[in-house]
């Protein structure tokens, strides 16, 4: 995050974020089958810009507008523009960097694909419960709501729509982080989603069955169809941080994931990620 | 005519023979590599216990500046009021929660009205409820000879009454009690005496301010 600072009068504080950075990911298809995964390195920056109001000594709140993009080295239909807004309401229940506190955070943005199937609109509602045990140690428990909408996608069969990119969410999570110096920071986060995903595979018969919604999806090739399926997806991600300054670090980021479909579909990705991130 | 001209120099003699015997304890704080430790407290106690204390300390001050505490270090003797500007655009809530001195100033901008009077000696730790990265230490010593050593680690306690001193040093990262540092110093009338510290310090995690991997939640 590459960010700069300015401070109104009073009691608004201007907070500028930069992250630029890349990732590959394993499985961008969510596919099952070997032949029909597909792998990727993508470059990615996001920014935002904030103001903080500390409306007490024990709550604040952030308002921002957020911009984020990706590039994708061979799977151009991936590459996003996305803009957003969020409202992140924090209170802490009581003095000191040891007070639990309590997180809510609205989101909302609207992300353009090149390719047109993914393109559309989503919100989250985020609730996190956390505490700080002391300089090295804290950690948070959280759940989220989500919903993406993907108008997009013409249907291929009668009575099975083909706007697969119209999701629903919800997941449960706990994370922590320690502190080993004063430069690195460890970080570990555990959460299970219980929601809307979608594979894309070739043609398969056993996932057109449980589908909820299939459109084709040439961005991984002219044969793929997207398929919109209920799934519970674990994701267990682990983190380095190192702070190269007071307003800088760099990040690296492990995600590992599995999704249980319905009983015959499994997959399974990671995706790690290196990032330069500035605040100021 | 004479002897009124003498007058001012007999006025003058106690004042000389005053400063005659006066010392100076030139300390130097070391960490274990040898390198100075900057930030460190150096404070003298006479043996015998003979400790007089100003009737008025001055005030001390201690800024917030860039969201942090400056300086991050501040000696001060017991009994001083300190005042805590707050030159941000941004509001701070500065507490502690030291058994030497535990305040709350709730959540202002500009300079605070009344200042905090440390009225105990001991280490006051210093945080701000909105910006949890920030720190700072007041100690407050029961002795007014005390001096705070600079980038080069040295720190000179100067004008000291001859006598013999109990010296000891403080560091925010100082690992093993204060007492550990103690040294028994001999100060000589008109002497400059070296004495040597070497600490042993404990790597520095705070709070952290740098952005993290995790986004979302800046304070």
């Amino acid at each position: 995050m590459l960010g700069v600072g300015v401070s109104s009068p009073a009691t608004a504080e201007w907070l500028f974020d930069v992250d630029a950075g890349g990732f590959y990911d394993s499985n961008l298809s969510n596919a099952q089958n070997q032949a029909d995964i597909r792998d990727d390195f993508a470059a990615a920056v996001a920014g935002s810009i904030a103001n903080f109001y500390a409306l007490t000594g024990n709550d604040g709140l952030t308002l921002s507008i957020d911009a984020a993009g990706e590039a994708y080295h061979r799977f151009h239909g991936l590459n996003l523009l996305g803009i957003g807004a969020s409202a992140d309401y924090r209170h802490k229940f009581g003095l000191g960097y040891t007070a639990p506190w309590l997180r809510l955070n609205a989101s909302a943005s609207y992300d353009s694909y090149q390719q047109d199937l993914r393109t559309g609109s989503r919100w989250a509602l985020v609730a996190e419960l956390g505490q700080r045990f002391n300089d090295q140690c804290d950690a948070a428990i959280g759940g989220v709501l989500e919903r993406r909408y993907g108008p997009n996608g013409d249907p291929l069969v009668p009575g099975i729509p083909g706007t697969v990119f119209n999701l629903q969410g919800q997941s449960a999570y706990v994370r922590g982080g320690y502190a080993v110096t004063d430069s690195l920071l460890l970080g570990a986060r555990f959460e299970i989603r219980r929601g809307d995903v979608v594979s894309s595979t070739r043609r398969n018969f056993a996932i057109f069955e449980a589908s909820s919604a299939i459109a084709a999806d040439p961005t991984f090739g002219p044969d793929f169809f997207a398929y919109r399926l209920r799934g519970t997806t674990g994701t267990a991600t682990a983190s380095a941080s190192w702070a190269l300054g007071e307003r800088s670090s760099l990040n690296l980021v492990y995600a590992g994931e599995k999704t249980r479909a319905y009983d015959d579909l499994d997959y399974r990705s990671y995706r790690i990620s290196l990032a330069y991130a500035y605040r100021y | 005519m004479r002897i009124l001209r003498l007058i001012p120099a007999l006025l003058l003699l106690p004042a000389l023979s005053a400063l005659a015997q006066t010392a100076e304890i030139a300390a130097r704080v070391l960490d274990a590599q040898g390198k100075p430790v900057a930030d460190a407290v150096v404070v003298a106690v006479p043996s015998d216990g003979s400790l007089r204390l100003p009737p008025r300390p001055r005030e001390g001050v201690v800024d917030q500046v860039n969201k942090e505490f400056t300086p991050k270090v501040t000696a001060i003797l017991v009994g001083t009021p300190v005042t805590f500007p707050n030159n941000d655009n941004v509001r701070h809530q500065v507490y502690s929660f030291s058994p030497a001195k535990r305040f709350e100033l709730p959540l202002y901008a500009g300079v605070p009205a009344q200042p905090i009077v440390f009225d105990k000696p001991g280490v006051v730790v210093l945080g701000c409820n909105i910006h949890d990265w920030m720190v700072g230490y007041v100690y407050v010593s029961e002795s007014p000879y005390f001096a705070k050593t600079g980038k080069d680690g040295k720190a000179s306690l100067a004008d000291l009454p001859t006598r013999e001193y109990i010296v000891r040093v403080w560091h925010p990262q100082l690992e093993g009690p204060e007492e550990s540092t103690r040294k028994t110093v001999d100060a000589s009338p008109s002497r400059r005496v070296d004495v040597e510290w070497t600490i042993k310090l404990k790597p520095e995690v705070k709070v952290r301010r740098a952005p993290t991997a995790e986004r979302g939640g800046r304070y």
